[in-house]
Order: C-alpha cells, then sequence, then structure tokens
C-alpha cells in the first residue's frame, strides 16, 4: 500500500466517523474528540495492515489504542467512554465483510462466503478483544466496581 | 442513615426507567444492569439482583424493611443516542450521590427519554456524509462519493417509515437495499457514477449492523452471553436481509448477461 492510499483510507475514514458521530446524536462539542479518536485508531490500523497478514491482528491494535482513547477521553470530557469508542472504530467495522458473507449466501457462492465468513470473524474477534482487554484493565482500575456492589449486598 | 428512606417499589421502578432509556439509546446491558444496582444501592436497599437483555430487564430489590420487589420492563425498540445517554448517565450519577425524592426524578427523566427515535435533520446530514466518505474508503472515486450522496438522503426517508409508522425494521432494512442497489446500478448506467459495487457498498454501512457484531462478540467475551448471542442473531438476521435486497436488483440487471458491479 502506498502513501496515497493510506491517506485516502485514513480521510475517508475520518469523514465516516463524523457522519456517525451525527447518526449517534452525539454532542456537537465533543466530536473533535472522536474525530481524533478515528485518526489514530486509522493510523495504527494502517501501519498495521502494512507490517502484519492476519486480520485479528491487523484490527486487535487499532481497538486496543481505540478503546484505551476512548477511556482516557472519557475521563477527561467527563463523558461515557462508549461514545468515543463506537465513532473511533466505526471505520474499522466489518460492514462490508458482514454484506458480502450474506451476499455470497444469498447467491451461494459457498467458497467466497466461508472465505468472507472467516475474514469477518477475524476482523469481529481483533476489534472485540482489543475492547474487552482495555475494558478488563479499566475495570481493575476502578476503586469500587459493581460486581463487588453485588457482593456486598449479597451480605 | 439519616436520609428519609422510600419503598422498594418506588426506588425500583425509577431506577428500571433509567435503565429502560439507557437501552433505547444503545446502552450496553452491563452498564444497565450496573445502573439499576447502583442507584437502588444509593437508596439503601440491602440487596439488588438484575438481570437484563436488550429486550428486557428485570429486577428485584429488598429494602430495610425486609420488603421485596420484582419489576419487568420491556424494550422493543432502540437506535443509538449519545446526547441522550449522556444525559441518563448524569442523571444516574447525581441520583447516586443524592438520592432525592424519585416522584420528583420522573419529570426530568420524561423530558431526556421522551421519543429517542425522533427523527432529526442532523441524521440525515450524517448519513449523507458517511455514505459518501466509505465510498471513497471502500476504494470508489469521486464520483461514487456524489452518488451515494441522494442514495443515503432516500435511505434516511425510508429508515424513517420504520419509526413513524412503526413498520418491520427487516422489511424496511430489505426494501432500503433493494431501494439503494437499484439506484446505484442505474447511476452507473447513466453514466453518473463508476462503481456501482463501491456505492453500494458505502451505503451499506449506514444500514449494516457491523457495531452491533462487534458488541455482541464484546458482550459474549465479557459474560453478558445471553444479550450477545441475542444481538449476535439480530445482527446476522438483519445483515441477511440487506444482502437479500441487494441481490434482487443484482439479479435483475445481471439476468441480461452483464456485471454491473
Amino acid at each position: 500500500m502506498d502513501l496515497k492510499q493510506a491517506l485516502i483510507l485514513i480521510f475517508a475514514g475520518i469523514g465516516g466517523t463524523l457522519g456517525f458521530s451525527l447518526i449517534f446524536r452525539m454532542r456537537k462539542k465533543l466530536i473533535v474528540w472522536s474525530l481524533l479518536g478515528a485518526a489514530l485508531t486509522l493510523g495504527v490500523y494502517v501501519l498495521c495492515l502494512a507490517t502484519m497478514q492476519h486480520a485479528f491482528f491487523q484490527n486487535l491494535f487499532p481497538a486496543l489504542a481505540g478503546a484505551l482513547y476512548a477511556e482516557l477521553t472519557a475521563k477527561l470530557t467527563k463523558s461515557p467512554a462508549t461514545q468515543y469508542l463506537a465513532c473511533a472504530i466505526i471505520p474499522l467495522v466489518p460492514g462490508g465483510g458482514l454484506y458480502y458473507t450474506m451476499y455470497n449466501f444469498v447467491t451461494g457462492d459457498m467458497d467466497a462466503f466461508h472465505t468472507q465468513l472467516t475474514q469477518t470473524a477475524r476482523v469481529a474477534a481483533g476489534l472485540a478483544v482489543g475492547i474487552m482487554l482495555i475494558s478488563v484493565l479499566m475495570h481493575q482500575l476502578r476503586r469500587h466496581s459493581y460486581r463487588e456492589l453485588a457482593k456486598e449486598t449479597d451480605g | 442513615m439519616s436520609e428519609p428512606s422510600y419503598p422498594a417499589a418506588q426506588v425500583l421502578s425509577l431506577s428500571m426507567d433509567i435503565g429502560k432509556s439507557m437501552i433505547r439509546c444503545g446502552a450496553e446491558i452491563n452498564r444497565v444492569e450496573e445502573t439499576v444496582m447502583r442507584i437502588c444501592h444509593a437508596y439503601g436497599m440491602q440487596q439488588t439482583d438484575v438481570f437484563s437483555i436488550v429486550s428486557m430487564i428485570v429486577g428485584t430489590t429488598r429494602d430495610k424493611q425486609g420488603e421485596e420487589t420484582t419489576l419487568s420492563r420491556r424494550v422493543y425498540s432502540y437506535a443509538t443516542n449519545f446526547m441522550q445517554l449522556e444525559k441518563l448517565n448524569a442523571l444516574s450519577r447525581r441520583l447516586c450521590a443524592n438520592p432525592v425524592d424519585p416522584a420528583s426524578v420522573r419529570p426530568e427523566l420524561d423530558a431526556i427519554s421522551r421519543d429517542p427515535v425522533k427523527l432529526h435533520p442532523t441524521v440525515c446530514i450524517g448519513y449523507l456524509i458517511a455514505a459518501a466518505a466509505f465510498t471513497v474508503f471502500f476504494g470508489g472515486t469521486w464520483k461514487d462519493a456524489l452518488a451515494s450522496v441522494p442514495i443515503a438522503v432516500i435511505l434516511w426517508l425510508i429508515g424513517s417509515l420504520v419509526k413513524v409508522r412503526g413498520m418491520s425494521k427487516l422489511f424496511v432494512t430489505a426494501l432500503s437495499s433493494a431501494t439503494a442497489g437499484f439506484l446505484a446500478i442505474s447511476f452507473v448506467k447513466l453514466g453518473l457514477a463508476d462503481h456501482a459495487g463501491m456505492i453500494m457498498i458505502g451505503n451499506v454501512m449506514l444500514v449494516i449492523p457491523g457495531l452491533m457484531l462487534i458488541n455482541s462478540v464484546r458482550e459474549m467475551l465479557c459474560g453478558d452471553l445471553m444479550s450477545g448471542i441475542l444481538r449476535l442473531l439480530e445482527s446476522l438476521i438483519l445483515s441477511l436481509a440487506i444482502a437479500c435486497g441487494f441481490a434482487v436488483p443484482i439479479l435483475i440487471f445481471s439476468a441480461g448477461g452483464i456485471s454491473w458491479i
């Protein structure tokens, strides 16, 4: 992948994030934070595309970066991390993969169906594992988790 | 504690309505369960058990007198609305810090959660920006990006049917993708755009439940198996409907032996 392609990917992805920030009715003042998050995620993604082969790892590291960014921004702006996370990873979400998987299923092209299914599952697993690792980490850092609260109220 | 104690039913009812509103604007399940639990705890409830899936919340709480109450809430539709989620989050934090009379919070909660799926022009603008950007993202030209703008507006209008007329989400999804497919291929036939496939995939990103898929896997990894499975199933069925919708124009146009993709 050359530099021009990488830049197109990054800027088009940021455009997608801008669109989805509006669709998700994010507060106008916070949109700039989600765009920065998308820039970070996409930057890491482009680096991973250039250096790694497997779709799981190509998506794991951007998800780690995006989720960590979302948590830190949430602390900074005192608002839920979910919104920054959703907006930052939306360009990587395997919408295309999911569509092509089902499309090949409908048209009966089973070889392409299997390829797309595997690829989509890898992307989804990479993103989800990345997000989960960060949320487990943040959960440990929190002083009073709600599982503890549940135990406490259990008496 | 010096603060007055409120009956379990009143506290649980308020906290579960907040939880329901949170699901309706797209919160994750563990956040909803945590919120209900924390609010009940802040009001001095002795024990609270909450279970939630995307379409239902069930909760039982016991107050200091040992009185137990169980309530449930059914959630029919949800759409992501972060502005509302933020307000609900702020409200529940405030309640946890300062548990005021539940009845006095009602008007505020109603004001926040009134019509979360209301049509809003901001969403329409978001649709066209996202469609154009994703068309380029997946390799389309600037002409393709321009062509996907009117399709995005039409998708927004059709999507509004669900909210206004209460039509089946599955049917409307299939209908919108069939329409988008027809328009994309027509634009290419008329010479207004270069790649029908790129325009389609740019618009698919608006309706495909990709984020839902990620959230479902994430919920399953976090132990919310029920919710994760339901979300996974819903995202698969919705994307199947989208694929069926797009298959119609593609099959019709390729019947002449010419591939337009």
